[in-house]
């Protein structure tokens, strides 16, 4: 058994040899402006710290592509010499599976998606586990028990995200209430702004969300109100005010996948089932209001200060539970999960079971809203 | 939620959401009562944003700022005039291609701005005793900027100059009848030229509150259609500067509305609220009050060629 394993893995090896001297050229598919200091903003952030790199790839990419026109800058791209492909938008997922199809020899990455091909792998990180972090310490510091939550649109996502976060609140504080303003957009400004307000004349305190602009973290830094960042470190925009936050690291993803595809182990052929589905513990999101700061060092001690009661670890201070529950799920062998049962959505009905974890299928088709969300909720079952 | 605070946020954010689209429509007015439409007005909100950005960032001066994004506005508008009063250019192909120019050009020239914070932006003023009033001190007098109330100023101010002066009679005859007026001795092209450029100075100065004030930063595409609902605003004020002050109001407590409201009304509908609204508007003022003043201008959107009908 050993001698055939390192016979394979000499195999490898010359396959990667053989592979090393070829150059990639890498191209990246944007939905929105690089500029929108959100989604798009975080991928090509990404796409030039893994261009800068290596020196056997070169990377090129296109912005602000409509989702029903991705096939067409696919053809471009392939002309152009790309080997592989990253579309970067949910909605670029069945013209990236036809470009799959017709150009067998290029190798493709779809974010967020869940359609494979034997030359189309599938990508994401996740924030929910951060999100979980980031509804504890919220939870801590609202003094009128109402969270404020501008999100984008009411799918699975999000709704992920909301559920996560209100359990973080809720462990903190039982009582208090994650409210829920949806603007049906992921970009723009105004409708985040609005809704922002809308929250604050509810009576809201401290603000999350799941959007594409910084509006949220300055709007309530104006009224002196904390929040937490999201996507790309916001901590600039209102360094008093930003308690924390979710930050992505997409180039930890396209840095593993570029290169395997360089050692010769992703191949067109062998994609079918290659799906990162990357969170904290692979490094692909972080939490803190920027890298290398978790906690606002503002508010470290108001989080020293409030004490809760968790079952397994007793009296703890909020400020130490988020770096217990970070570590856990921040650990290779994972052994905390926001999501682990019993969780009941706010109807009242048991949805994870005492000492279960929602599966990757349960997580990311997610519509029920968990207890503790106020508020309209599109397609809650 | 007592009615108070519901008075208070609706009234409030009506206002600070309705100041770009006041300046907006008021600007539009007077290019379109002299017989000019400008669908570019987006174009030029997002150049006027970004250029109150970046230069109040250089030099910590938001007046300043908006001062140059009012120029900015107003030598995109001056393209505009080019086309469409000296070369006879179609104004609708004009209009729609500044508003991509500008939306392209601003997001090229923005690069390497956004994501930066503003130091300095434009202070909301809290005016002294009026502010202090139970309820409409907060409504009316708290969290707003200067342009808030230097767009109302302006807008009586642009009604007097439209229909109480000679100028007004002028720049109005040029809209309805440019070779009647021309017979008369007025210069139609000047006077088309400077109503255009002013919609763009206007246009710029609202486009800069919104990176200056309203959210002191900069992104790309951050005006986010505010000009085309500018556009609409324009119709729905019938033309005249006093209108277009509750117009653009009313669409900011709507706009509000729909967010506050969402508790109690599908967020899907509410969402559309405004523009159905506004829809609602347009098709009732084709019908009904036939009033001379609901009408277009009669030479809108009609290049003028001395000695042609």
């Amino acid at each position: 058994m050993k001698r055939i394993l390192s016979v394979v893995l000499a195999v490898v090896a010359l396959g990667a040899l053989a592979f090393s001297a070829e150059k990639i050229k890498a191209g990246f598919i944007y939905v929105g402006p690089i500029g929108d200091y959100g989604w798009s903003h975080a991928h090509d952030v990404a796409r030039r710290i893994v261009d800068e790199k290596f020196d056997w790839l070169e990377t090129v990419y296109v912005e602000s592509v409509p989702e029903g026109e991705v096939e067409t800058y696919i053809d471009q791209l392939v002309r152009q010499g790309c080997n592989v492909i990253f579309t970067t938008s949910f909605g670029f997922m069945d013209g990236t599976l036809a470009a799959a199809q017709r150009y067998p020899n290029v190798i493709f990455a779809h974010a967020s998606g869940f359609k494979r091909w034997a030359n189309m792998a599938t990508y994401m990180a996740d924030f929910y586990q951060v999100y979980y972090l980031n509804g504890l310490m919220a939870g801590a510091l609202t003094k009128t028990g109402k969270i404020g939550y501008v999100a984008a649109f009411p799918i699975p996502e999000v709704k992920r995200h909301i559920n996560a976060f209100t359990i973080g609140v809720r462990t903190v504080n039982p009582n208090a209430e994650v409210h829920v303003r949806w603007i049906y957009e992921w970009f723009n400004p105004a409708a985040a702004k609005e809704a922002t307000e809308a929250l604050i004349a509810e009576g809201c305190d401290v603000f999350a969300f799941t959007e594409d602009s910084p509006t949220v973290v300055q709007v309530a830094a104006e009224k002196g109100l904390p929040s937490f960042g999201h996507y790309s470190p916001m901590y600039d925009f209102a360094p008093d005010y930003v308690v924390s936050g979710q930050i992505v690291h997409w180039e930890k993803i396209y840095e593993d996948f570029l290169v395997k595809i360089h050692e010769g182990l992703y191949t067109n052929k062998n994609l079918a089932h290659v799906d990162y589905w990357w969170l904290l513990a692979q490094g692909a999101v972080e939490v803190g209001a920027k890298p290398g700061m978790v906690i606002n060092p503002k508010y470290e001690e108001a989080l020293k200060a409030k004490k809760v009661n968790v079952p397994g670890l007793g009296e703890v201070s909020v400020y130490d539970l988020v770096f217990i529950r970070l570590n856990q799920m921040a650990d290779p062998g994972i052994t905390y999960d926001p999501f682990q049962g019993p969780v009941y959505d706010r109807k009242g009905q048991l949805v994870v079971p005492e000492g279960m974890w929602l599966s990757y299928d349960s997580l990311i088709t997610m519509e029920w809203a968990v207890a503790g969300v106020v508020g309209p909720w599109p397609g809650e079952p | 939620m007592d009615i108070a605070s519901w008075l208070v946020s609706t009234v409030s954010r009506a206002l600070a959401f309705g100041v770009p689209l006041l300046w907006g429509t008021l600007g539009e007015i007077y290019a379109e009562r002299a017989g000019v439409v400008n669908l570019g007005v987006e174009g030029m909100m997002i150049l006027g944003a970004f250029t109150a950005f970046a230069v109040t960032q250089s030099t910590g001066q938001p007046g300043f700022g908006l001062l140059c994004a009012a120029a900015i506005g107003g030598i995109a508008a001056l393209v505009h005039a080019f086309m469409t009063v000296t070369l006879r250019a179609n104004q609708y192909v004009s209009g729609l291609a500044l508003s991509m120019f500008g939306l392209g050009l601003a997001g090229l020239l923005g690069r390497g701005w956004e994501g930066k914070p503003l130091g300095n932006p434009l202070p909301t003023l809290t005016i002294p005793g009026l502010s202090k009033i139970p309820v409409l001190g907060a409504m009316l007098f708290q969290d707003q900027t200067i342009l808030t109330y230097l767009g109302i100023f302006l807008a009586f101010l642009l009604w007097l100059l439209l229909f109480r002066t000679r100028w007004g009679v002028a720049i109005r005859s040029v809209g309805e009848n440019p070779g009647t007026a021309d017979a008369l001795g007025i210069n139609v092209t000047l006077v088309r030229y400077l109503c255009v450029v002013f919609g763009g100075v206007l246009a710029g100065v609202g486009g800069g509150y919104l990176s200056v004030a309203y959210r002191p930063s900069w992104t790309e595409g951050m005006t986010a259609g505010m000009g085309w609902i500018v556009i609409a605003l324009t119709i729905f004020a019938s033309w005249d500067p006093l209108q277009a002050i509750w117009g653009a109001f009313f669409f900011g407590a709507l706009y509000h509305l729909s967010y506050r409201l969402q508790t109690y009304l599908s967020p899907e509908l509410l969402k559309l609220m405004p523009y159905l609204f506004a829809i609602v508007v347009l098709a009732a003022s084709g019908f009904g009050t036939a009033r001379h003043r609901r009408r277009a201008p009669g030479a809108l959107g009609v290049p003028y060629v001395r000695g042609e009908r």
